[in-house]
């Protein structure tokens, strides 16, 4: 059996149907983008080619698309803290417990599984002003002005309420990920450090962070993906409002492509999401000096 | 060679499955057949394919076996509860089977329809507003003429003369679309709160109405209640005074880039009354991120004391109403401008289509049928109005029969900014409304953009 799956040609057998969905489903999509985006086209109907003008505009006079852009940027770096250095920070405290830790490690857990759908509506009903939802009536009870706290609808807010969502959705996710991680480390590693005298948050900070910086780094670059391309928390709980308050990349694109009519438009935003995405996944790379063995 | 034998069957085994689940899933969107369809279309449901729309009607020998509907809702919508009650009496009779296919989101459905009208697989009835996507089916020439098959079998004349103004087309003036039914919108209000808010008779103005939400906010109620997050709540209170001042002239011009929201008294005077609505605390608070599901339940539920509502709720208001708790009244005069006698809006709802290519003896004998058993239908399936002007049956709750005289002789319909505007210039106002509301820009602001949005 061994021999057989050594052979490049099962490997190969192996690989191919999950290449050539990936091929079909994510290249061609993203072909095809790039080739709607030199027309104007409202989804029915002719298309006129326009060359480049979709991206003209878009780079040049969409100040909506630059400001997406900034909320997309912000968007990510609350969930890259929120998901990887609070899942991390939650995994420490995890292997600190030693009574119930299966039960906690499951109830923070219990997000990822629960559909974003699901999760959108529990946070509606939880913020809601009115009728006064469960946030705000405890809040009240500190300051009762906080009854009527706006928190989707307010647009100085409503672009971190919706990142803090999504980063308590996936949260457990790679906080289970450190956990597998930090329990892997080898106890020697520990025991040797306290042994010199490393108190227990040296230990963690000298010896058992750095040993996984493998998986950190790689979840970074999960978060940042996650995050660049995320839709349905924006979409469904602001609607990428007020106004554009909260609008992302992804959202504007499905704007302009379905509600604007805009295919052609929203199109060029979509190539746009593709290239900043492959960006700032190749700089990171660059940072992190992950794939120099490549 | 057993083991390469064993690694084959395993990576064809992984393959296949992966096939399957892809041919297995269920398309998107769509809505299970209810159990009367089902029974229909067994068949269809068990081999998981989906039909083209167009060939799903008519076999190749030209024989039809089936009529086929995508409708825009749940099982639980006036359209598809008429439809499907029609469909279902009339291919009983006739040994047709039907399938009705069902997408909820408004966006998907549009998104659907569009791939329909691109690939020009339209089934033989689809929902359809009047507007761009009319249009689009036009221009494949998939609609069939409604109006000259009303006139064929007597019922044109029969149909409110606003719902006909509200489906015809801008273009060359025919009607294309059939109502999904009538549907007439006013304001409700709690008897019992204006009561004691010191109100004795309903707002018949702008001013009259500010003055009463100012008295309800001063004894500590909310004045309005909006479903702020759906673009259509707050497009009514921009729209109520140019319509009621100019009719569609406003925002037919406005569209064609000869009028502009600075220009248009009645325009200015809509968007500085949404501004004092939204910045004064008269909506409810949070009011951006509430959709008007939530805003019916809120005030059905007893909360708040005025909501901009209509027909289509009239089940949720019927029992309040018998009990004294709610009065309604029409849309306020703009003071100082000459207003059209017509006061309260009515629409078609979403309309529907017929496939011009598929429309056949069969389907016309089913149009015939349709258009002698729409209003029973409307009247005990889908609890809406008719829009056929025939006398109400008894049984109805009473405030079908209250409301009605409001509308009865009604010719100006209700002009609709969703058929009227661009869709781009649609959205870019959506947003702006809703900051307008907010105060994160001022009525100058609100109308400079707006005014900028047709002359780029």
């Amino acid at each position: 059996m061994q021999k057989a799956f050594g052979k490049k040609s099962i490997i190969f057998l192996f690989i191919f149907p999950a290449f050539l969905i990936y091929t079909l489903f994510v290249i061609v999509s993203i072909v095809w983008a790039g080739y709607y985006s030199f027309f104007d086209w409202s989804g029915v109907g002719e298309k006129a080619f326009i060359g480049l003008k979709n991206y003209v505009d878009l780079l040049a006079g969409d100040d909506i698309f630059r400001s997406t852009v900034w909320h997309t940027i912000v968007y990510t770096i609350i969930n890259v803290l929120i998901q990887v250095f609070g899942g991390l920070l939650f995994a420490i405290l995890l292997s600190r417990v030693k009574k119930g830790r299966v039960t906690l490690q499951t109830l923070y857990y219990v997000p990822v599984v629960i559909s974003s759908v699901a999760i959108c509506q529990i946070f509606s009903k939880l913020l809601s002003v009115t009728p006064t939802g469960v946030v705000n009536q405890l809040l009240s009870l500190f300051n009762p002005a906080l009854k009527v706290m706006e928190w989707t609808s307010n647009p100085s807010i409503s672009l971190y309420v919706t990142a803090f969502v999504e980063g308590y959705k996936y949260l457990g996710l790679y906080m289970v990920i450190f956990y597998a991680a930090l329990i892997g480390v080898p106890d020697e590693l520990g025991e040797a450090a306290l042994i010199d005298g490393a108190s227990h948050f040296q230990e963690y900070l000298y010896v058992k962070i750095p040993y996984i910086k493998p998986v950190i780094i790689a979840n970074c670059l999960l978060v940042l993906n996650g995050s660049l391309r995320s839709f349905e928390f924006s979409y469904l709980l602001t609607h990428g409002g007020p106004g554009n308050a909260s609008e992302l990349m992804t959202t504007y694109m499905y704007k302009q492509a379905f509600t604007s009519m805009k295919y052609g438009y929203g199109s060029s935003v979509a190539i746009m999401i593709v290239i900043i995405c492959m960006a700032v996944g190749l700089i990171f790379r660059k940072i992190t000096g992950e794939g120099a063995e490549d | 060679m057993k083991k390469k034998i064993v690694a084959l069957f395993l990576a064809a085994i992984v393959s296949a499955s992966a096939i399957l689940t892809g041919c297995g899933q269920q398309p998107s969107g769509e809505s299970a057949a209810p159990s009367q369809e089902a029974e229909g279309k067994t068949e269809e449901a068990s081999s998981g394919e989906k039909e083209s729309a167009s060939d799903a009607g008519a076999e190749s020998t030209g024989e039809r076996t089936k009529i086929t509907a995508l409708l825009k809702g749940t099982e639980s919508t006036e359209q598809f509860q008429v439809f499907d009650y029609m469909l279902s009496n009339f291919c009983e009779e006739k040994g047709l089977d039907y399938e009705i296919e069902l997408v909820n989101d408004m966006q998907d459905y549009f998104t659907k329809l569009q791939m329909y009208i691109n690939s020009n697989t339209l089934p033989d009835i689809y929902g359809c507003p009047n507007g761009t996507l009319s249009k689009a089916c036009l221009d494949i020439d998939a609609m069939v003429d409604v109006g000259a098959e009303l006139k064929r079998n007597g019922y044109y004349d029969k149909m409110n003369g606003a719902i006909i103004d509200f489906l015809t087309d801008a273009n060359d003036g025919n009607l294309y679309l059939f109502p999904q039914g009538l549907y007439c919108e006013y304001f409700m209000y709690r008897t019992d709160l204006f009561e004691q808010a010191g109100i004795s008779e309903a707002p018949t103005t702008w001013e009259e109405f500010e003055a009463a939400c100012e008295k309800l906010a001063a004894i500590g109620e909310i004045p309005v209640i909006v479903g702020g997050s759906d673009a259509w709540q707050l497009m009514r209170y921009l729209s109520f005074s140019p319509w009621r001042v100019t009719g569609p002239d406003f925002i037919t011009n406005y569209q064609a880039g000869t009028d502009t929201f600075s220009d248009n008294e009645s325009a200015k005077y809509a968007v500085n009354l949404l501004h004092d609505l939204g910045t004064k605390g008269y909506f409810e608070p949070g009011f951006a991120s509430v959709d008007f599901t939530s805003a019916c339940n809120l005030f059905f539920g007893g909360t708040g004391a005025i909501f901009y509502t209509g027909s289509g709720q009239i089940g949720l208001a019927e029992e309040m109403y018998d009990n004294g708790q709610l009065g309604f009244f029409p849309v306020p005069d703009t003071e100082g401008m000459d207003n059209m006698s017509t006061n309260v809006p009515i629409h078609a709802g979403f309309a529907e289509g017929f496939n011009k290519a598929t429309y056949d003896d069969t389907m016309q004998e089913f149009f015939d049928y349709m258009c002698e058993n729409f209003s029973e239908a409307c009247y005990t399936q889908a609890k809406i109005f008719s829009p056929f002007n025939e006398d109400l049956p008894e049984g109805l709750p009473q405030l079908y029969y209250d409301t009605q005289p409001m509308f009865a002789t009604a010719e100006t319909a209700w002009t609709s900014w969703d058929d009227k505007l661009d869709s781009d210039v649609l959205t870019k106002i959506v947003d702006e409304q809703q900051k307008l509301a907010q105060d994160i820009v001022k009525p100058e602001e609100f109308i400079s953009t707006c005014d900028s949005l047709i002359s780029e």
